[in-house]
């Protein structure tokens, strides 16, 4: 193992890059709006635009820091998730946590409606409705996980669940309308742009909560690499030290597929990527590394959806899936070369 | 020589999947009906029967449907070809589309509806009673329609729509011995182009010379409508559509909902863009552009400011928003919660156009009493 020093180099670029990539983000956008006035509205002046005061200030700055705390809050879940499974396909929704929090959202929108209920739809009752499907597979995989002795088992499990949510979602789209479609399929798309600042507060301490408590989990991390086994003869409490990654994933994954929505790959690729570069598979390392690259990988994801210097915008889950596909397929095709 | 035997199988096979050409209509020249907006059919009347041609079924259609329209029991001349045949007058029928009811209720033929996909969308009151009391039958969704219940219906003819030539259901009934005759109101894009449609219905039921003269009503009253906006100098900017997380869904310039706008005498923001469906914006350019509009309409389903200011706090910086110059159309609901802008709308684009003349130059039209069209709730 390298000593910790080593890293310090590359910590300094991706801190770099980091900022780079945020500063690129808040001044790139449909409208164009001058760099200087950038800086005049964030060093709290005003521009000579109204409108420009407000897009900087409660649609670009919200937004990038929903793109920071999003990349690295699902990279640092994918990289617990890939190593508890010791699976290097795993990623922070294998455990049916976003098809738990589609399945809420799914009948938030459209099963009230076959219902004949109307419930008005704001943020936060997306929010609350992802949470609770999510908490609800959670809970399922909780008590399955004590349960088995298996963590394989988890894995298949947690698919199963995804499977039954899909399908109950799929029913539900069967049955509704055109607009609750349209919604639902929005939803789907995963959106940075549309938190205010009192949901990017609460995000924010999710987030928090998630990366301390895998801080705490840092050990009993680097002992799993070696197998159950040999963690279990290093004193690891297998059983207690699993259902707090479970834990710590479905607070970051959950609480982030609550407010952005089901934003794919990062999680998934974000881990491989950082391994690549910073070549280790200590956690001590790996954490803040995947913490800086998932951010730094969202700003540009989301700096290419909003498609600069035009009225149109991509939704964010095609862009991060455009970059993280090729890393999956070159990943299958490379297998045998793996950092892991 | 299996080869042989394979090719001259396959050749078979091909042979009788491939549909027959038609063979051209015999000389005898018909006369046709006067269709002055819609682009998607043809009527012509002969001797012994009335022609049909739809030719835009679906968007970007490439083939065009003909339909023949005889009395009961009567021969057609040799030649004629048809993809279906139906004796008329019709006496009972199957439609498709909210869009289609109000063309029926004009010409007072709702009575021969007995069976329609989705009867809880259905708006129009007396059509409405009709499914209350079971006279006509839901039959499941447009896309999937229930065909067991329908083929027990024995309607005359089923009107349908297809967003594409690949409705499968519809190719059960064909094969069932129900007629299927394709509707594409929906394509129009022109606000009179859709409305014209009702003449589409007439032939079936011997209403030719109703339908006209509902129709002649419409247009006068709408293009009196259009000229009394046209001479006013002062148009009001105009922003429309709401959004979906952040990205803002409106009218493209060249829509139906963008024609209304322009006829009306209003400046929409967005009328140079050339797209006939809908546009997907990012929040920040519709803010730069629209932030100052005079007027905004139809922000999709939204009833009030307060549920406008809850789903998203960004609509607040909008000057119709501070102005309480908001207009929607989902006020306007039958009994069920079916928005009678998507039904009736397309056929009454006169009361659409005198609503938003109304709302953008009130000294113009005093006296009319918006129907689709009104102001927000608080």
């Amino acid at each position: 193992m390298k000593p910790l020093r080593s890293y310090k180099i590359p910590f300094l670029l991706f801190t770099l890059l980091l900022v780079f990539c945020f500063l690129i983000n808040i001044s790139l956008g449909s409208v164009h709006i001058p760099f200087k006035q950038i800086i005049t509205v964030l060093f709290n002046g005003e521009t000579e635009k109204q409108a420009w005061d407000y897009i900087i200030l409660n649609y670009r700055l919200p937004k990038a820091f929903t793109a920071i705390l999003t990349g690295s809050g699902l990279a640092v879940s994918g990289l617990l998730m890939q190593t508890l499974f010791r699976n290097p396909l795993a990623g922070p929704f294998v455990l049916g946590i976003s098809s738990g929090a589609s399945l809420g959202v799914a009948l938030l929108i459209m099963g009230a409606s076959t219902l004949g209920i109307t419930i008005f739809l704001s943020n936060i009752s997306f929010a609350i409705a992802a949470t609770a499907g999510s908490f609800l597979v959670l809970l399922a995989v909780i008590s399955v996980s004590l349960k088995v002795r298996d963590t394989m088992a988890i894995l298949i499990i947690g698919l199963m669940f995804g499977s039954i949510t899909a399908a109950v979602v799929s029913v539900l789209s069967y049955f509704s309308s055109a607009e609750k479609l349209q919604q639902y399929i929005f939803w789907s798309f995963g959106s940075l742009g549309n938190l205010s600042w009192n949901e990017l507060l609460l995000l924010f301490l999710l987030v928090c909560c998630g990366i301390a408590m895998s801080i705490f989990s840092l050990k009993s991390l680097n002992s799993l690499l070696l197998g159950e086994n040999y963690a279990r003869s290093l004193g690891t409490d297998i059983r207690k030290s699993r259902l707090i990654i479970i834990c710590t994933t479905s607070i970051l994954a959950g609480g982030i597929t609550a407010f952005a929505g089901p934003i794919a790959f990062v999680g998934l690729a974000v881990p491989h990527l950082t391994r690549q570069v910073f070549n280790t598979t200590n956690h001590k390392i790996l954490l803040p590394a995947v913490m800086l690259y998932g951010a730094v990988l969202m700003l540009i994801c989301d700096t290419i959806a909003q498609w600069p210097a035009s009225e149109f915008t991509l939704p964010i889950n095609a862009i991060t899936s455009i970059v993280g596909a090729p890393v999956v397929i070159w990943l299958l095709v490379r297998k045998r070369k793996m950092i892991f | 020589m299996t080869r042989t035997v394979l090719t001259i199988i396959i050749s078979f096979l091909c042979l009788s999947a491939c549909k027959q050409k038609k063979p051209k209509s015999p000389g005898k020249e018909g006369t046709e009906t006067i269709i002055k907006y819609a682009s998607g059919f043809r009527i012509t009347h002969f001797d012994s029967y009335t022609k049909i041609e739809v030719s835009a079924p679906w968007p970007d259609a490439e083939e065009q449907f003909t339909y023949v329209l005889t009395g009961k029991g009567k021969t057609l001349p040799d030649g004629v070809a048809y993809d279906a045949r139906i004796d008329v007058p019709v006496k009972n029928m199957v439609v498709t589309s909210t869009t289609h009811i109000p063309a029926l209720e004009a010409l007072g033929v709702e009575d021969r509806l007995t069976g329609f996909p989705d009867t809880k969308y259905i708006s129009s009151e007396k059509t409405r009673k009709n499914v209350e009391n079971g006279r006509i039958k839901d039959l499941g969704s447009n896309e999937s329609i229930n065909t067991e219940v329908l083929i027990d219906l024995q309607p005359d003819m089923v009107v349908g729509f297809a967003l594409n030539g690949g409705n499968k259901a519809y190719d059960i009934i064909r094969k069932s011995g129900v007629p299927v005759v394709f509707n594409g109101d929906w394509v129009e894009e022109s606000p009179l182009g859709k409305a014209e449609w009702i003449k589409f219905f007439a032939p079936f039921f011997n209403k030719e010379a109703k339908a006209d003269s509902i129709f002649n009503h419409i247009e006068t009253e709408y293009q009196n409508a259009r000229k009394l906006a046209e001479n006013i100098t002062e148009k009001p900017t105009v922003l429309s559509g709401a959004m979906h997380k952040d990205v803002w869904i409106l009218p493209g310039g060249k829509s139906w909902a963008a024609q209304f706008i322009r006829d009306a005498g209003g400046h929409y923001l967005w009328k140079d863009t050339d797209n006939t469906g809908s546009l997907f914006l990012n929040f920040e350019s519709v803010l730069n552009k629209a932030q100052d509009a005079d007027f905004w309409i139809s922000p999709t389903l939204f009833k009030s400011y307060n549920e406008l200011k809850t789903a998203n706090p960004h609509y607040g910086e909008f000057r119709p928003f501070q102005t309480q110059n908001i207009y929607a159309y989902s006020k306007t609901t039958g009994p069920r919660g079916g928005m009678l802008y998507f039904e009736l709308g397309p056929n009454r684009p006169d009361i659409i156009l005198k609503d938003l003349i109304h709302i953008f130059h009130p000294e113009v039209l005093p006296e009319h009493k918006p129907f689709f069209f009104k102001p927000l709730d608080p």
